[in-house]
């Protein structure tokens, strides 16, 4: 396995609510990505993707654990060079970008505040990110509001690539955009993987994207990650019930039939995460011991990477669902 | 036997700088009794807009220039504005929004909005009418509904939100569901719930339904039969088996496409190009051709309108036939 460039270890954030009680919005989280791999990030509202994400992106503090970039811990108040290293692209770029500046004013600034191109070399450099991101130069002179879904969102990955990061965190990039647009975008992030070698953390509710783009894949519930692994481990042969149950309920074309709702309730509220598993109140295959001991994420499966959270993670799909 | 529901020609008009435009041009369908339609489309193509037209809940500035609604061989009376409910046959439908917390009053609980439809539509008396709502929270698969009837509408998760919008919808007992993108908002194990919850509506209360979705993945799921819908008409109706597995207009082929396949991660998904055209400045012709990869030049000065392409199918392309041959050659993707 080739060295991490981010290393996230033993990872939690706690937030108070409003009441006083303590929401662990990420719990124990450890997780490594390795450079130039894409990493996808996968679990429903509120599991605690996002925030992870934030932490890896240095937008929040953790409440606990470290996040490592090249082999260096990084401060939670960072340099300019760790977080130009580190960028996000949002899910709406229509709320991301300055309505009132151009395009080319959007860029420019960022070049001249970083001095990443003498003044002179500025035009040539906005031109440059236009055509990385799939953009006629014309689009330089247009306001936000004057694009569509897709070329928006184009042009904040443009915007994010102005600082050269090595790193770009994408928090469901296509999940506003219509499906008919959504392919160019998933291209854009596979051909800037390619050409400059970016490191993607690709955060979906969207098992069929997440599974089309990522090298590797991790499925979070609750603040903890249940299950990680190659993606053809963790999707070819899911050893956790959540990420079955996931899989189950993707929206498919072809649907022979009604498909049986697997997963019974609604997840707990995170101030309020139940005994043993978290996942136990709703799976499937629950038995006595999960309610009263939480499995820690260990290897499951034949491949080495693959490690699951659940303490029958040695079961195959067809026992677990008969 | 007649339909239950008719809907014929239905033009909508909004404007946009002062300037009108058809978002609703020409859409015509037939629910049969107990059946169940999904009109799918991408943002703009007007089919939320259908679905309010059809429930005489335009929103302002929208305005129902012609069309007929029949419900049951009744013609509802349709004024310009397109709202005007009140008329009997429009309480045997209900709708249901994609947003529940936005559709739901946010200053009374749950059970006095079920209560509602019983104890001032139906007439029921107050104690009865309690005792409906309850019976409608536990239909819905609301667990606990004694004391949930009591809860705000905040106080609730969004999928538990959008079963008490199913339960309200229900509770003037309608014959026809509309649903406007009702799993939408909803984690894919929740819209599961959600999903099979309609089918048990459909099987034990014989309900019939609209379902208007962006999503093709959940059309198999909800409809026996889909229309897709560009630019404010039908492109291109059928069983959705059908429409799905071979596709004879090149927007559906398109759309089918588009989309990744979770079973399939070697399945390149492929964009349509171009985008969606300016409601203001739609092209001439037909209006998918600058984004057609079987345009010709015929394409560019007819306007087509949906032609029968087989038994129960019907497309709004001249050359449905080529895309069909094509999709016989390669094996349809």
């Amino acid at each position: 396995m080739t060295e991490a460039l981010i290393e996230v270890e033993g990872l939690s954030v706690t937030f108070r609510s409003e009441h006083g009680h303590a929401l662990r919005a990420v719990d124990d989280v450890t997780l490594e990505i390795a450079e130039g791999e894409v990493v996808g990030l996968v679990g429903e509202s509120g599991c605690g993707k996002t925030t992870l994400a934030s932490c890896i992106a240095g937008r929040l503090a953790p409440s606990t654990g470290v996040v490592r970039f090249d082999g260096r811990e990084l401060e939670v108040s960072r340099t300019v060079e760790d977080r130009r290293a580190i960028q996000m692209v949002f899910q709406d770029p229509y709320s991301s970008l300055n309505p009132r500046m151009t395009v080319r004013h959007v860029l420019s600034e960022l070049l001249k505040v970083h001095r990443l191109v003498p003044r002179s070399g500025i035009e040539a450099r906005c031109r440059e990110l236009m055509a990385l991101v799939g953009l006629p130069t014309s689009a330089l002179d247009g306001l936000p509001s004057q694009f569509s879904g897709g070329q928006r969102q184009r042009i904040a990955i443009a915007r994010a690539l102005t600082v050269e990061p090595r790193v770009i965190i994408a928090d469901e990039p296509v999940s506003a955009l219509d499906v008919s647009v959504q392919a160019t975008i998933l291209k854009l992030f596979e051909d800037l993987r390619s050409r400059l070698g970016l490191t993607v953390v690709f955060i979906s509710h969207n098992l069929a994207v997440v599974r089309h783009l990522s090298d590797r894949v991790a499925v979070m519930y609750l603040g903890r990650i249940v299950e990680q692994g190659d993606r053809e481990a963790v999707f070819g042969d899911p050893r956790h019930p959540y990420t079955r149950a996931l899989l189950a309920a993707a929206p498919r074309l072809h649907q022979v039939e009604l498909v049986r709702a697997v997963v019974k309730g609604e997840p707990p509220s995170p101030i309020d995460i139940p005994t043993g598993c978290p996942f136990h109140p709703r799976c499937p295959r629950s038995e006595e011991i999960c309610t009263r001991q939480r499995p820690a994420l260990a290897q499951a499966g034949a491949c080495p990477r693959h490690l699951a959270a659940c303490h029958f993670r040695d079961e195959t799909a067809s026992r677990a669902e008969p | 036997m007649t339909p239950l529901l008719e809907v014929e020609d239905l033009v909508v008009e909004m404007r946009r700088h002062g300037v009108a435009f058809r978002a609703v041009d020409g859409v015509s369908f037939a629910l049969e009794r107990g059946g169940a339609l999904a009109i799918v489309g991408e943002s703009g193509c007007g089919k939320s807009l259908t679905l309010r037209a059809v429930m005489g809940l335009l929103p302002s500035g929208g305005r129902l220039s012609s069309g007929r609604v029949v419900v049951d061989g009744v013609a509802l009376p349709v004024e310009a504005r397109g709202r005007g409910r009140g008329h009997r046959q429009h309480r045997r439908m209900s709708i249901v929004f994609q947003d529940a917390l936005s559709a739901l009053s946010p200053v009374a609980t749950v059970g006095n909005q079920i209560a509602e439809a019983p104890r001032h539509v139906l007439g029921l008396g107050r104690a009865e009418s309690r005792e409906r709502a309850i019976e409608l929270l536990r239909l819905v698969g609301i667990p606990d509904p004694e004391r949930r009837y009591h809860a705000y509408p905040h106080e609730l998760s969004g999928g538990t939100r959008q079963r008490v919008m199913i339960a309200i919808a229900l509770s003037s007992e309608p014959a026809i569901l509309l649903c406007d993108e009702p799993t939408t908002a909803l984690d894919v194990t929740i819209q599961t719930q959600i999903l099979a919850l309609l089918a048990e509506l459909r099987r034990e209360r014989g309900l019939s339904l609209v379902f208007v979705t962006h999503d093709l993945g959940v059309v198999s799921q909800v409809a026996e039969n889909v229309a897709v819908m560009y630019t404010g008409r039908f492109v291109e109706t059928g069983p959705t088996a059908e429409v799905l597995a071979a596709p004879r207009h090149p927007y559906t082929s398109g759309l089918l496409a588009a989309a990744p396949d979770v079973d399939r991660p070697e399945h390149e998904p492929v964009a349509i190009p171009g985008s969606l055209p300016d409601p203001l400045a739609l092209p001439a012709g037909c209006r998918f051709h600058p984004r057609c990869r079987f345009a010709t030049a015929e394409c560019l000065t007819t306007d087509v309108r949906l032609q029968p392409v087989g038994p129960g199918r019907q497309s709004a392309c001249l050359h449905s036939d080529v895309l069909a041959a094509a999709q016989a050659a390669v094996g349809h993707d």
